[in-house]
């Protein structure tokens, strides 16, 4: 039998496209169903050039405006994957529809902000455009869980992100941090978004997560490496969108009807990491040079420089932190950079020597001594029980 | 001291008291056990952020228990799960036992393991709780004995080593019937994502009884890799229309009989709690609650579909009607053990 014809019409240069079409081939890898698959060599759309496509059937992104209408007459089945919608009547008529649920993925961050203790939320979504409903709707969704639960809560889209106006959407996103009362969290449309904020807040000298909790989507390992301080993430179910996908098209072309399901993936996780642990802080102090800290704690700082940063003595800072951390400004420091150690040991296949050097110890022997002496095992023991073999 | 003293907990119809136990660890978890069907009351664990909620659902009091038909975590027996027709031959001899399931047999019968009072005895580090199941109880033969020891371990685990012994040759399976939501601030376990580790499940009949052994590729009971529950209800597939959800067993990979193995893991993205649970047995029955339906919670509320869901280490349902029927028989002089551990922990 000859395989399948099937096109697959992704933009696949975000991570969430890339997951999609993974979950696609998970799916295939698992039936041993062979398909002949066609992508653009770039891995990018072109949805008017479809007409052409002599296939079996189509695997579509419909949060690409141009797909329904591109998709219409092509008379071979076709699955749309995309983003859902609180309005049903906004779904393509006729043709199974699978989602990630953006109503959820706004609710989980939502719910992760208000375990954390914080009473206030804002929501920093992007300008509306045909391409991105997506992002309204998770705009919608935050709107409608902050007027149910009739909670304080602001929605700034800012400005549309182009090297031109770079700069002034930058001093326009620090005047809206500004404004904003706080403590305060605020959940990012996306992780690039959320990368955006993080930088604003070391702009504007606003302390994440003390004054500032953010929490982001898509768990982008892009906006982790750009951002000095690790952000927390919700995590979509896009691997299994993409299983979900080639499943209906696989039952499709049996000659199944399909045409009126429809699939909404909730969020499978939350990558919590520093952006979102808020903790109260009274002492405006510390609440500095623990923002200091998360910055350049790796960079060799010293007592020292944390205090020339908060503009008090010393003496002033270790009494504050005596009282609010029941700790030494030394004994944070080094804390900081043991966690940033042992993240790296566990969730990354850098070498020891190197870890030893980004988190700013002196030497490798160094950061063997304060691991015995802090966690009574040895870099590499440590290494031997957490490190996760690396996805392939 | 880990095990706390008996706590009086309603009664039985017939007047005999009821009691609970608590048992806790080192992380100040915290397991409330019955001597009712030793049943699972509550499970207290932390969240990710360090807050205790309970992740088995349950009713308010003995009475509810009593009244129920969901085997709210309890201990099901002799048989756990169905036989087709209330029927099957052992020996050369045709038994019939209880039909309390459309024509089925189901969980022991009318009054099964789970409606019994169990004797309890506290130990240093958890319970033992012992039963004596009469000859003809539910229709099935022999006087059987059946001791489970329970212990919660400090690592969130809570381990449960069943003996069993029987004076004649008897079908028997075991198993624990709680019903988990790992977040206890929403009644509804569909965003919980969960991992099986099995390539095949037993498809079943509208009745509910395995027609035969199915492969899970390209199937929605495909859990090898972890899915969210929730979506998958919405895939095309006779198999989940049938019951309306999941309600079928898996054959978990690895050998069964005698060695432990991880057969699945749920974790819940909102609380953080990720559940683990380990066992020898050959079948994993996977209900996703969807007949919950108007049954009693705690606090007065009332449960709704998809509330919880159930992962029941067991034999295969019908067993004793297969290919396998040797399997699933206890004989005098044999003892039969079972081995299972949930382990709820924060990754």
């Amino acid at each position: 039998m000859t395989p399948h014809r099937i096109a697959l019409l992704f933009n696949a240069n975000k991570v969430y496209d890339r997951q999609v079409i993974a979950g696609i081939g998970h799916y295939l890898n698992s039936t041993r169903v062979e398909w002949d698959l066609f992508m653009e060599e770039d891995f990018r759309s072109r949805m008017r050039d479809i007409q052409q496509f002599r296939g079996d059937g189509v695997i579509a992104d419909f949060d690409d405006p141009e797909a329904p209408d591109a998709l219409r007459d092509l008379h071979i089945p076709v699955v749309a994957v995309g983003g859902s919608y609180h309005d049903p009547a906004s779904y393509p008529i006729g043709i199974p529809y699978i989602a990630t649920d953006n109503a959820r993925l706004v609710r989980l961050a939502y719910d992760h902000l208000i375990e954390q203790g914080l009473a206030r939320f804002a929501f920093y979504g992007i300008p509306p455009h045909p391409g991105s409903r997506w992002a309204q709707e998770r705009e919608h969704a935050f709107r409608a869980i902050v007027d149910d639960e009739a909670v304080e809560a602001v929605v700034y889209d800012g400005a549309s992100t182009s090297a031109g106006g770079w700069g002034e959407a930058v001093e326009e996103l620090v005047a809206w941090l500004a404004a904003l009362p706080k403590p305060i969290g605020i959940i990012a449309v996306t992780d690039a978004r959320a990368r955006q904020l993080l930088q604003a807040c070391v702009i504007g000298e606003f302390a994440v997560p003390e004054q500032i909790a953010i929490v982001g989507i898509d768990n982008d390992p892009m906006a982790q490496l750009l951002t000095r301080i690790p952000l927390t993430s919700v995590i979509q179910g896009a691997e299994e969108m993409g299983r979900t996908a080639a499943h209906l098209l696989h039952q499709m072309l049996r000659g199944v009807d399909c045409s009126g399901t429809r699939v909404l993936v909730p969020p499978v996780g939350i990558n919590v990491q520093v952006s979102s642990r808020y903790q109260p802080v009274r002492s405006p102090h510390v609440m500095r040079a623990s923002h200091y800290i998360r910055q350049y704690g790796c960079l060799g700082i010293k007592t020292e420089q944390v205090a020339d940063y908060v503009g008090v003595s010393r003496t002033v800072l270790e009494e504050h932190f005596k009282r609010e951390l029941k700790q030494t400004v030394h004994q944070v420091i080094l804390k900081h950079k043991l966690d940033t150690a042992c993240d790296l040991i566990a969730n990354s296949d850098t070498p020891l020597a190197d870890i030893a050097l980004r988190c700013g110890f002196t030497s490798l022997q160094y950061m063997y001594t304060v691991f015995r002496r802090e966690y009574d095992c040895t870099p590499r023991q440590y290494l031997d029980l957490h490190r996760k073999p690396m996805a392939t | 001291m880990p095990v706390s003293n008996a706590t009086a907990w309603g009664q039985l119809p017939d007047g005999r008291p009821l009691h609970r136990w608590t048992l806790r660890n080192a992380r100040g978890e915290q397991v409330d056990i019955s001597d009712l069907g030793a049943t699972l009351l509550s499970w207290q664990t932390p969240d990710r952020f360090g807050r205790l909620g309970d992740v088995v659902l349950g009713h308010a009091d003995a009475q509810q228990y009593i009244a129920s038909n969901a085997y709210m975590g309890a201990v099901v027996g002799r048989w756990a799960n169905r036989i087709r027709g209330g029927r099957f031959r052992l020996d050369g001899i045709d038994y019939k036992v209880d039909r309390n399931d459309g024509g089925n047999h189901l969980h022991g019968g009318h009054d099964g393991f789970h409606l019994q009072r169990w004797e309890v005895e506290p130990e240093a580090d958890g319970l033992v709780l012992r039963l004596v199941s009469p000859e003809g109880d539910g229709g099935f033969p022999g006087e059987v004995h059946v001791q489970l020891r329970v212990r919660l371990e400090d690592d969130g685990t809570l381990d449960l080593r069943y003996e069993a012994t029987s004076d004649a040759p008897t079908p028997l399976s075991l198993t624990a019937h709680p019903y988990f939501n790992l977040n206890d601030r929403r009644p509804d376990i569909r965003d919980h994502v969960i991992r099986i580790d099995a390539d095949e499940f037993l498809a079943i009949d509208a009745g509910a009884i395995p027609v035969g052994r199915q492969h899970v590729s390209g199937t929605a009971f495909d859990f090898r890799e972890p899915a969210p529950i929730g979506s998958r209800l919405h895939w095309p597939d006779p198999q989940l229309r049938l019951v309306g959800g999941f309600d079928h067993c898996y054959l978990p990979r690895g050998p069964a009989g005698g060695v432990v193995r991880t057969v699945a893991v749920v974790t819940e993205p909102s609380s953080g709690r990720r559940l683990t649970i380990d066992t020898d047995r050959p079948g994993l029955q996977f209900y996703s609650g969807q007949k919950l339906t108007g049954q009693a919670g705690r606090q007065g509320d009332t449960y709704g579909p998809f509330a919880g869901f159930a992962l029941e280490a067991q034999a295969f349902p019908d067993q004793v009607n297969g290919p396998e029927a040797d399997g699933a028989i206890l004989r005098p002089g044999n003892v039969w053990r079972q081995h299972t551990r949930y382990r709820v922990d924060t990754p």
